[in-house]
C-alpha cells in the first residue's frame, strides 16, 4: 500500500517538474492585464495538454498547465463515511486559509476536492524545487492527517465510552 | 470536564449568593435554558428576601411518553423526599412551566456542610424531577422486584419529542436509546462513537459495567412499539442494568448518567470536533513553515519583522498593523 | 430554525479582561469570568515519534487531555496551586490572538457554565472595533462547524453600549462610547450605528492602572498589607471606597479637616498566619480615579486627560455629526462606576467646548453668535455590563433573528458571510 503511494507522489513530482516552466505572459484580450491563462482557457495556443494521474478510481490528480500558470487538482480517497466527512472538514479548513498558503485555490475545481493555482509570480518569489517539495508534502500531509484524524475519532470514542461505563462500577 | 455535572451551575451560584445575604432585600428575575430544553425561572422579591420562587419547564414529551398531571410520575414524591420542609410546591405552576417551587431559605439547616449539600440538591432539581420515573423503576430493581403495573416496555422523556425505552424485569432493566442527530457530520461521528461503546465494554477493567449493544435497527425488546418512535439516524444503544449498578449511592449516579446519555454523547462529539480544529491549526502552521522554506530571501525579511515569519496568516499582519495605529 | 427562535438567544461578550455571558432577556449576565484559559500542557511535550504501542497510549493521553483545562476564576486558582496548568489569555488588546484557547474557552462557556445546547439557540457575540474581517470568519467557522449554532451575529461592542442606553424611549444610535475596561480605554464615535473607525482614540489608562496607583499610594504611606495580597486588596479598596472628586486641592483640605468622616478602614486576614490586620484608606479614595483627569500624577508617559481625548475624538469626526456626538456621550465598562465620574467628565468636557465656542465668538467680534453646544454624559445603572446588556436587549427584538447569519447560509456560501453584520431595524 505504501509502495503505490510512493509511486503516485513520485509521478506527480516528475510531472510538476516538467510542467512548472512558467513565464510572464500579458493577457492577449485586455490591455495591460495579466491573468492566469489556465483559469480563463480562452486561447488554445497558450494551453498545454492536461495530465491526469490516477492512483485508482477514487484518487487522482489533474495537472493543467499554461504558459503563465499551473493548476493542480486533487481528489482524495474516501473509503467510508467517516473519512468522507473528515476530508470535507479538513479541506474546507485549509481552503479558508488559502490566503496564507498563497498557491492554494479558495474553491476546488469541479469534481475534485482541493486545487492549487501556481502563477509565474510565485515561481519568481520561491525556488521551484522547494515549491514542488511543498506541494508534494502538502498532499502527503493531507493523507496523513486524515488517517490520524480517523484514528483520533476512534480513540476518542473508546475513551468517551470507557469514562461513561466506569461510572457504573 | 468529561462527565456532565448534575447541579445547574447558575442556579447553584444564585442560591449561594442569596444565602450569604439573606436579610438584604433584592429584586431578582432570571430566565435561562439548559440542554434538552429544560427552562428555569428564578424570582426573588424585595419584600420577602428569604423566599425564592423557582419554576422549571420540562422538555415536551413525545406522544408515547406524555406526563400525567403535567409532571413525570413519581416527581412529586421525589421532591418531597429530597427537599422536605424547605420547599412548597405551588399549584398551579407558573404559566408556561411544569413546576413552581417556593423555597424558604431561612429554613436551611445551620450546619455548613449539610446546608451546602442541600443547596446542591436543589440545584439538581432537574435530575430529581425528570429522573423520577427512572428512579422508581431502578429502586425496584435494587430490591429485585418490579413496580406494580410497570412490567412491559414503556417510554420516558429524554429530550423534546424524543423518548427512551425501559424494559423492567425483576433481575435486570434493559434501557434502549434511539439516537438522533440533526447535523450530518455529528451523526457520522456519533455513530462511530456509539459503536466504540460495544468495543470498550469488552476490555477487562469494565467487566462489571452494564453490557451494551449497538445496532442500526430497533432491537427485539422494542418489538411492537409505534414506528415513529423508532426512527434513529445514529442507531440504537442498549444498556442492561443489574442490581449491582443501583445499590446505595450508585442509584443517583446511574439515574443521572442514563437521563443525560444523549447530551453526553453530543457534548463529546462537539469537543472532538474542537480538538480536530486544534490539530488542523497545528498542521496548517507546519505547512506554512514548509512554504516559508521555499522562499530564499526569507532570512532578510525575518530580521526586519523581529523574528516573526513574514508571510504569517494574514490575520496576524492585520493585527500588528491595527495595533500600531491604536495609540494616538 | 423556528424552535431556536422561540428560545432566548445566547449573548457572550468577550472582553480582553472579562467575558460576560448569559441569555437574552435578562438584565444581568449569568456569569462574568476572566478571559483566561489554564491548559494542561504536559501532553503536548511528548514527542510524536515512538513505537506503535506507546503511541496509542500517549495518543489516548493527548486525545482526552485536551479536555483537561479550566477557564475563568477556576483557571487562575488552578494555575496558582499547581504547575501543570499554564495560563493563556486568548484575547489581547481586544483581538483574538490564540484561536485554540478561544475555541476551548467558548466550549467551556457553553457546556460547563451556561449548560445550553448550542444547536438550540441563536448566538450574539461581540468584537472590538477595527477587528480584521478574517477574525469574524474564524469565529464563524468555530461557531458553525464545531458548535453547530443555528444562527450567529457578531456585533461591535460600542454599538451595543449605545443600545443599552435606552430601553423605553427612542434609542439613539449616534453617540460617543467611552469604554473604560480593565486593560485599555477606548473612545469610539458611532454615527447611525456605524463606527467611525478613523476617529477612534485609545488611552493606555484603565481599571488596572487605577488599582496599581492605589496599591502604590498605600505602599508609599507604609500600610501593612501582606505583599502577595496587595494587588487584590488595592482592587477591592478601589471598588468599595473610591470616588471622583471635583477638585483635588479642595478634596485634600476636606480630608485633612475631617479625617473621621473621610478616612475608611480596610480589614483583612493575612493569608500565611491567619491573623487579622487593618489599614487606613485615605487620599487614594479620590486620587485613584483622578488619574483619568490628571494622568501626570500616575505616569509621565501619557499626559492627555480623558475629557481632552474625548474632545479631540469628536473634533476629528465628520463635522455634521459633532453636535449629536457631544449630546450623547455614553459610559460603559466597570471602571466608569466611580461615584460622580460622569458629572466630573461632563463638567470638564463642557469647559473645553465652551472655551472653544467663546474663542471663536471673540474672533468674530461678537457679530455672529453660535448656538451653545450641549454636552451630555449619560450614565445609568447598567454601565458595568453595558455592552452585554445592549446585546441582551438587541437579541430580544424579533428583527434580530432575521439579521443573523444562519447555518444554511454558511454551508452554502462559506465563512465569508460572517464578514458583514448589518445594523438592523430593531436597533432603532
Amino acid at each position: 500500500m505504501a509502495n503505490t503511494s510512493r509511486l503516485y507522489f513520485t509521478c506527480i513530482r516528475n510531472t510538476l517538474e516538467a510542467a512548472m516552466c512558467l513565464q510572464n505572459f500579458p493577457c492577449q484580450e485586455v490591455e495591460r492585464h495579466n491573468k492566469p491563462e489556465v483559469e480563463l482557457k480562452t486561447s488554445p495556443e497558450v494551453l498545454l495538454n492536461p495530465v491526469l494521474i490516477c492512483r485508482n478510481e477514487a484518487e487522482k490528480c489533474l495537472i493543467e498547465t499554461s504558459i503563465n500558470s499551473l493548476r493542480i487538482s486533487l481528489k482524495v480517497k474516501q473509503a467510508d463515511e467517516l473519512e468522507n466527512i473528515l476530508t470535507k472538514k479538513f479541506l474546507r479548513f485549509l481552503s479558508m486559509r488559502a490566503e496564507a498558503f498563497q498557491v492554494l485555490r479558495r474553491k476546488p475545481v469541479q469534481g475534485y476536492d482541493i486545487s492549487f493555482l501556481i502563477t509565474n509570480y510565485h515561481c519568481e518569489d520561491m525556488q521551484k524545487h522547494k515549491l514542488i517539495d511543498f506541494i508534494v508534502q502538502f498532499m502527503e500531509d493531507i493523507d496523513k492527517e486524515i488517517s490520524e484524524l480517523k484514528l483520533s475519532v476512534n480513540t476518542r470514542g473508546r475513551l468517551v465510552a470507557t469514562e461513561f461505563l466506569k461510572q457504573f462500577i | 470536564m468529561i462527565l456532565l455535572q448534575s447541579p445547574s451551575r447558575f442556579l447553584l451560584q444564585t442560591l449561594l449568593n442569596r444565602v450569604q445575604n439573606l436579610e438584604k432585600g433584592v429584586e431578582l428575575d432570571y430566565q435561562w435554558v439548559e440542554f434538552d430544553d429544560v427552562r428555569y425561572h428564578v424570582q426573588v422579591s424585595m419584600k420577602y428576601p428569604q423566599f425564592l420562587l423557582l419554576s422549571v419547564s420540562l422538555p415536551t414529551p413525545a406522544q408515547e411518553a406524555v406526563f400525567s398531571g403535567g409532571l413525570p410520575f413519581g416527581a412529586i414524591e421525589a421532591i418531597k423526599a429530597s427537599y422536605g420542609v424547605l420547599v412548597q410546591i405551588l399549584d398551579p405552576p407558573k404559566d408556561g412551566f411544569n413546576l413552581t417551587l417556593k423555597l424558604n431559605l431561612s429554613k436551611l439547616p445551620p450546619d455548613e456542610e449539610y446546608k451546602h449539600a442541600l443547596l446542591v440538591k436543589i440545584a439538581s432539581v432537574r435530575e430529581v424531577v425528570l429522573g423520577a420515573p427512572l428512579r422508581v423503576v431502578l429502586k425496584h430493581l435494587a430490591s429485585r422486584t418490579v413496580a406494580p403495573d410497570i412490567n412491559r416496555p414503556f417510554a420516558l422523556v429524554h429530550r423534546p419529542k424524543e423518548s427512551f425505552f425501559l424494559v423492567p424485569q425483576a433481575e435486570k432493566v434493559t434501557v434502549v436509546f434511539p439516537m438522533r442527530f440533526k447535523d450530518s457530520i455529528d451523526t457520522v461521528l456519533a455513530t462511530s462513537f456509539l459503536q466504540e461503546f460495544v468495543e470498550a465494554r469488552r476490555t477487562a477493567g469494565l467487566n462489571n459495567a452494564p453490557p451494551c449493544l449497538w445496532s442500526p435497527s430497533p432491537p427485539l425488546e422494542l418489538r411492537g412499539t409505534a414506528g415513529e418512535a423508532l426512527s434513529a439516524n445514529a442507531g440504537f444503544v442498549t444498556f442492561v442494568i443489574f442490581p449491582r449498578h443501583v445499590e446505595g449511592k450508585k442509584l443517583d449516579r446511574t439515574v443521572w448518567s442514563l437521563s443525560t446519555f444523549r447530551a453526553y454523547v453530543s457534548y463529546h462529539v462537539k469537543c472532538s470536533e474542537g480538538f480536530m480544529h486544534t490539530r488542523m491549526r497545528r498542521r496548517v502552521e507546519s505547512l506554512i513553515q514548509a512554504l516559508d522554506r521555499a522562499k530564499p530571501d526569507l532570512e532578510k525579511s525575518k530580521k526586519t519583522v523581529q523574528g516573526r515569519s513574514f508571510k504569517r496568516l494574514s490575520l496576524k499582519e492585520a493585527h500588528t498593523n491595527s495595533n500600531s495605529q491604536r495609540w494616538s | 430554525m423556528d424552535s431556536a427562535a422561540s428560545r432566548p438567544a445566547v449573548v457572550i461578550d468577550n472582553g480582553t479582561g472579562y467575558t460576560k455571558m448569559g441569555f437574552a432577556g435578562n438584565v444581568e449576565p449569568c456569569f462574568i469570568a476572566p478571559t483566561v484559559v489554564a491548559v494542561n500542557e504536559s501532553f503536548l511535550n511528548q514527542n510524536r515519534s515512538s513505537t506503535k504501542g506507546n503511541w496509542l497510549a500517549q495518543h489516548s493521553a493527548g486525545v482526552m487531555a485536551d479536555l483537561d483545562f479550566f477557564i475563568g476564576d477556576e483557571a487562575i486558582a488552578r494555575s496558582r496551586n499547581s504547575s501543570t496548568y499554564n495560563l493563556s489569555y486568548p484575547i489581547v488588546h481586544g483581538q483574538v490572538d490564540n484561536w485554540d484557547a478561544m475555541e476551548r474557552f467558548w466550549q467551556q462557556c457553553i457546556f460547563n457554565y451556561l449548560r445550553c445546547d448550542p444547536e438550540d439557540h441563536y448566538f450574539l457575540l461581540t468584537e472590538s472595533p477595527l477587528t480584521a474581517p478574517e477574525s469574524r470568519e474564524y469565529t464563524g467557522e468555530i461557531m458553525f462547524e464545531t458548535f453547530n449554532v443555528p444562527g450567529l451575529y457578531i456585533a461591535v461592542q460600542p454599538v451595543l453600549a449605545l443600545a443599552a442606553g435606552y430601553t423605553t424611549s427612542k434609542c439613539e444610535m449616534t453617540g460617543v462610547v467611552v469604554d473604560v475596561g480593565d486593560g485599555a480605554t477606548h473612545v469610539v464615535p458611532v454615527a447611525d450605528g456605524y463606527v467611525i473607525g478613523s476617529s477612534i482614540k485609545s488611552i493606555p489608562i484603565a481599571g488596572k492602572d487605577v488599582t496599581l496607583f492605589v496599591q502604590q499610594l498605600m505602599r508609599e504611606r507604609g500600610e501593612h498589607v501582606p505583599p502577595e495580597d496587595s494587588f487584590e486588596v488595592a482592587r477591592k479598596v478601589k471598588e468599595m471606597y473610591c470616588y471622583t472628586s471635583s477638585d483635588i486641592v479642595k478634596e485634600f483640605n476636606k480630608h485633612d479637616k475631617e479625617p473621621g468622616k473621610y478616612i475608611k478602614h480596610w480589614r483583612g486576614i493575612k493569608p500565611k498566619t491567619g491573623a487579622p490586620y487593618s489599614c487606613d484608606v485615605g487620599y487614594e479614595r479620590f486620587l485613584g480615579p483622578e488619574i483619568f483627569f490628571n494622568p501626570e500624577i500616575y505616569s509621565s508617559d501619557f499626559a492627555t486627560p480623558l475629557p481632552a481625548v474625548i474632545d479631540k475624538c469628536i473634533q476629528s469626526a465628520p463635522i455634521d455629526t459633532r453636535r449629536a456626538l457631544y449630546k450623547n456621550i455614553v459610559l460603559s465598562g466597570g471602571s466608569t462606576m466611580f461615584k460622580d465620574f460622569h458629572r466630573r467628565l461632563q463638567r470638564d468636557v463642557k469647559k473645553i467646548v465652551d472655551a472653544r465656542v467663546l474663542a471663536s465668538d471673540s474672533r468674530l467680534d461678537g457679530e455672529v453668535k453660535s448656538q451653545p453646544v450641549e454636552v451630555n454624559v449619560v450614565s445609568h445603572p447598567i454601565q458595568r455590563y453595558a455592552v452585554w446588556f445592549g446585546g441582551s436587549v438587541l437579541a430580544s427584538t424579533p428583527e434580530f433573528f432575521a439579521a443573523c447569519h444562519t447555518k444554511a447560509e454558511y454551508e452554502e456560501y462559506g465563512a465569508s458571510i460572517c464578514r458583514t453584520n448589518p445594523v438592523f431595524k430593531g436597533m432603532y
